[in-house]
C-alpha cells in the first residue's frame, strides 16, 4: 500500500496517527455545496454522494466505522 | 439513529451511514489493507450492530472521509441540492433529530409563501458518552484496542 493509504488505515490508535486525521475545522462550510465522492454499497455498486443527497428533501450522512 | 431514520423517513429524509476506516483496531478487527476487508467489516456493522440504515463504503483512502474532516464519528446533513445544512464534528441522536425537525418544515413553509433567507449559526451540543456501551465495543475490536484507548486516554 503507498503511503497516504497506511497512514490512513492506521494499525494503532496512538496520538502521532490518529490525531493528524481531525481535520473537522477545515471541512466544507455549511452553506456552500458538499464535495463529491464516488462510494460503493455493501453489494459494491458504485454510486456517488450527490446520487444519495439528491433523493430526499434532506439526508443523514453518519460517517463511522465497526470499531 | 436507526430509529431516527425509520420516524424520519416518510418527511422525505433520507439517512446513511459511510464506511470510513477503523478508529479503534483490534486483533479482532485490524486496519484495512483491501476493500474486500473494507466491505467484510462494514457488513459485520450491518449484521452485528443490526444497522438498518443503507451502508456505503467509501474508498480505501478515504477520499470523502478526509474531504469531511476525518472525524471518527460526525453526521453531516445535506438538502436535495447538495447545501450543506448540518455538521457536527461527533454524532448525536438528539442533536441530529432536532436539526431534521427544523430543516424539515423549511419546504412547507416555503410553500405557504414565506420568504425564507438562509444564515449561520453555531452551537455547542451536548452528548452522553455512554462509557460502559463504549468499552464493550472496544473489547469485541480485541484487547488491544482495549489497551491503547487506555494508553491514550487514561481518564477516559
Amino acid at each position: 500500500m503507498d503511503d497516504r493509504l497506511t497512514r490512513y488505515n492506521y494499525d494503532s490508535f496512538v496520538p502521532e496517527k490518529f490525531e493528524p486525521w481531525m481535520n473537522f475545522e477545515a471541512s466544507p462550510k455549511t452553506g456552500t455545496v458538499g464535495l463529491d465522492f464516488p462510494l460503493w454499497d455493501l453489494d459494491q455498486t458504485p454510486t456517488r454522494l450527490s446520487e444519495i443527497w439528491s433523493r430526499h428533501d434532506y439526508t443523514i450522512v453518519e460517517f463511522g466505522s465497526f470499531t | 439513529m436507526n430509529a431516527m431514520a425509520d420516524k424520519y423517513g416518510e418527511y422525505k429524509v433520507g439517512s446513511i451511514f459511510l464506511y470510513s476506516h477503523e478508529a479503534h483496531p483490534g486483533e479482532n478487527y485490524p486496519h484495512l489493507t483491501s476493500m474486500e476487508q473494507k466491505f467484510r467489516h462494514a457488513r459485520d456493522l450491518r449484521d452485528v450492530l443490526d444497522v438498518t440504515r443503507p451502508i456505503l463504503v467509501d474508498s480505501l483512502d478515504g477520499a470523502c472521509h478526509r474531504a469531511y474532516g476525518s472525524m471518527p464519528n460526525m453526521t453531516w446533513i445535506f438538502a436535495r441540492s447538495g447545501l450543506i445544512v448540518y455538521k457536527s464534528d461527533w454524532t448525536d441522536a438528539h442533536s441530529v433529530e432536532n436539526a431534521i425537525q427544523y430543516f424539515s418544515q423549511i419546504p412547507s413553509r416555503r410553500k405557504v409563501g414565506e420568504r425564507l433567507a438562509p444564515f449561520h449559526v453555531e452551537r455547542l451540543d451536548y452528548r452522553n458518552q455512554e462509557r460502559e456501551q463504549f468499552y464493550k465495543c472496544l473489547e469485541r475490536n480485541g484487547p488491544k484496542a482495549v489497551a491503547e484507548f487506555r494508553k491514550a486516554f487514561p481518564t477516559g
